[in-house]
């Protein structure tokens, strides 16, 4: 990393320089709103509009379900389901997806 | 069920070279047994189970980790299959060609390395993905955009090195990236154009260096492993409107693709527009049982209410005007006027637009480098999730537009899906992608999509038509087509690869590149 950083002094003041992406300790809301939201956290997102249709809109906004496991949760977010694809472990890690899990199953 | 061997390495080999992975990366980021079906292609095409099945997954953190897991690869044998985070999944996903393969998932080399606002442009690792360097430039309130493509959590590497295209004036995406770093397979460290030059500064700053331009053959190859990348930003416009026009009949593409060939050389048309398909745009917040209970595509009755309930029409030109307002407001007067010979056509801004959700709403953040994965409401129109993209290239011509439109659709139909399409404008060139919706939980529908998919590529193949991406399934199929000259070009990616790649460890089989001893049996 020796180059960017010179390039970074000689080129710009504007120029910045980085730290990993991703915070180590993230609660299951985080998790939740950096993985699932885009899809899941609006009514007007692909997920929540595909589970409206199929089970009814009181069950189409993943925060507001009651009848969520997180055996469930685990389940479906490795394997995917039907749209869905699977969340590899490299990016969602056990830890997080077990307390992610935990957030939306205490709904 | 065991997870499948690649060929020539046994189970004993195969778990010796995983144990050597596990040492590089550590005993978390190696990810076997179930933990792999997490790398299986989500919509699968062939209802063979054991194809395209990865044996593992290993998640390095560093380019010298990357070096040490291709010498044990080497060393090995073993296969790897190389994925930036995985996400492409209309054409497989993380799922490799060559069944037990082990893929090479670089989703934790998520730095952002620099982002450059003087210059515009970023230097990234292939895990960062578009939410991720998006978020970055706006906690830090620089004046820079992204181009998005439609999955916003994809990698800004991966999507450039598969030729993926976005919506904003930038939405070439391989056009824009300037400057890599690869890792080649024997372990070497290479730095492309002008980072080849200890202390130079201007590695982000010009693509070719000195002597042959090499960037292009890592993208969609297995050549080698591309651990950065310098991409392009576009700096914040002084003023930005985006616009829909709509026409009324499928007929109308003919002339509208006419009309925008001299406006998008000339530059009049600033972004890489698009030109969407009725289906298509209705797809995205409606499904098909709300308008239609029968077999087949919808007919042409149900079209029309669709068109009046949405307020779109058969075809839904998107645009956008970038810059301060006396400029754009030249450019829409042109592009409204030459629109406006056609009978019918509809022009809207945001601010007329009746409906929630609606399609120009969204579409006005994707052309403003917004990343969403809103787009993929289209995956509900029939509920069955499973989606494949038919790709083929045509001139922006209005001839060529109808001849292909004609084509594809009619086949689509007589298969009887409904035809979803949409026309990526180049500067030259459309990418005509159609999209096909299946039940990927139906072997039947997957086997006629399969005789679909196949029949396309023949017949726009024999009209001179080549698709500019696929699905994993077809890579050999579509590499087959770009024949001229007894395969002349296949051969020298042959060539090239058996000279970076003599154990032919790296990615075998994509975009139809095999090894040597993979080679050998197969249909050119």
């Amino acid at each position: 990393m020796k180059r960017v950083a010179c390039v970074s002094v000689v080129l710009s003041a504007l120029a910045v320089l980085a730290s990993p992406v991703r915070a180590a300790d993230m609660t299951g809301k985080e998790i939740f709103d950096h993985y699932c939201t885009y899809c899941h956290g609006s009514k007007d997102g692909p997920g929540t509009m595909q589970l409206g249709r199929t089970r009814g809109k009181g069950q189409a906004l993943l925060t507001e379900r009651t009848n969520l496991t997180a055996d469930y949760i685990e389940y479906v977010v490795r394997h995917g389901l039907k749209s869905m694809p699977p969340f590899a472990p490299s990016d969602l890690t056990d830890a997080k997806l077990k307390a992610l899990a935990a957030f939306l199953a205490k709904k | 069920m065991a997870e499948p061997l690649p060929p020539g390495v046994n189970a004993a080999q195969m778990a010796d070279a995983l144990e050597r992975f596990r040492k590089v990366v550590g005993g978390d980021w190696v990810f076997a047994g179930e933990k792999v079906g997490s790398y299986y292609d989500p919509y699968t095409i062939p209802n063979d189970a054991e194809r395209y099945k990865a044996h593992a997954a290993i998640a390095p953190a560093s380019t010298e980790q990357v070096q040490e897991i291709v010498k044990i690869a080497n060393e090995s044998r073993v296969p790897l299959w190389t994925v930036s985070r995985g996400k492409n999944f209309a054409y497989g996903g993380a799922a490799p060609v060559l069944s037990g393969s082990v893929v090479l998932d670089l989703s934790r080399m998520n730095r952002i390395l620099e982002v450059n606002e003087k210059f515009g442009y970023a230097l990234v690792e292939p895990g960062v993905s578009y939410f991720d360097l998006y978020k970055y430039i706006q906690e830090r309130g620089l004046k820079l955009w992204l181009d998005v493509p439609d999955p916003g959590w994809g990698s800004v590497v991966g999507n450039a090195l598969d030729h993926g295209v976005g919506y904003t004036p930038y939405g070439d995406h391989f056009g824009m990236q300037c400057g890599m770093e690869v890792v080649l397979a024997n372990g070497e460290v290479v730095r492309t154009g002008m980072g080849a030059m200890p202390g130079n500064n201007t590695w982000q700053l010009f693509k070719y260096g000195f002597g042959p331009y090499v960037d292009g053959m890592f993208s969609q190859s297995n050549f080698g492993i591309v651990t950065k990348m310098g991409i392009w930003l576009m700096p914040e416009p002084a003023g930005y409107r985006p616009y829909l026009i709509t026409f009324p009949r499928e007929e109308d593409i003919e002339q509208v693709v006419e009309i925008v060939r001299p406006l998008k050389l000339n530059n009049v048309i600033q972004n890489a527009a698009t030109i969407r398909s009725l289906v298509l745009d209705a797809a995205l917040f409606t499904t098909r049982s709300q308008y239609y209970s029968g077999a087949g595509p919808i007919p042409p009755s149900v079209a029309k209410q669709i068109m009046a309930d949405q307020d779109i029409g058969m075809w839904n030109f998107c645009g956008a005007l970038y810059g301060p307002k006396p400029v754009t407001d030249a450019l829409w007067t042109a592009i409204r006027d030459s629109f406006a010979t056609i009978p019918g056509a509809k022009f809207y801004f945001p601010e007329d637009r009746k409906h929630r959700p609606d399609i120009l709403i969204h579409r006005a953040d994707t052309m403003k480098g917004i990343p969403k994965l809103t787009e993929f409401g289209f995956l509900n129109w029939n509920g069955g999730g499973g989606h494949v993209g038919f790709s083929p290239v045509s001139p922006t011509t209005g001839q060529d537009a109808i001849k292909q439109f004609k084509m594809v659709s009619g086949r689509v139909r007589e298969a009887g899906f409904d035809y979803m399409g949409l026309m990526a404008i180049g500067f030259r060139e459309l990418h005509h992608v159609t999209v096909i919706v299946y039940d990927q939980t139906q072997p039947q529908e997957r086997q006629k999509l399969h005789e679909l998919f196949g029949r396309l590529v023949r017949e726009a193949a024999a009209e001179g038509y080549g698709e500019y991406r696929t699905h994993i399934h077809y890579m050999d199929t579509i590499a087959g087509t770009y024949s001229w000259n007894d395969h002349a070009l296949l051969k020298m990616h042959q060539t090239i690869k058996d000279a970076l790649d003599p154990n032919g460890v790296l990615s075998p089989g994509k975009s139809g590149i095999w090894p040597k001893h993979l080679r050998e049996g197969r249909k050119s």
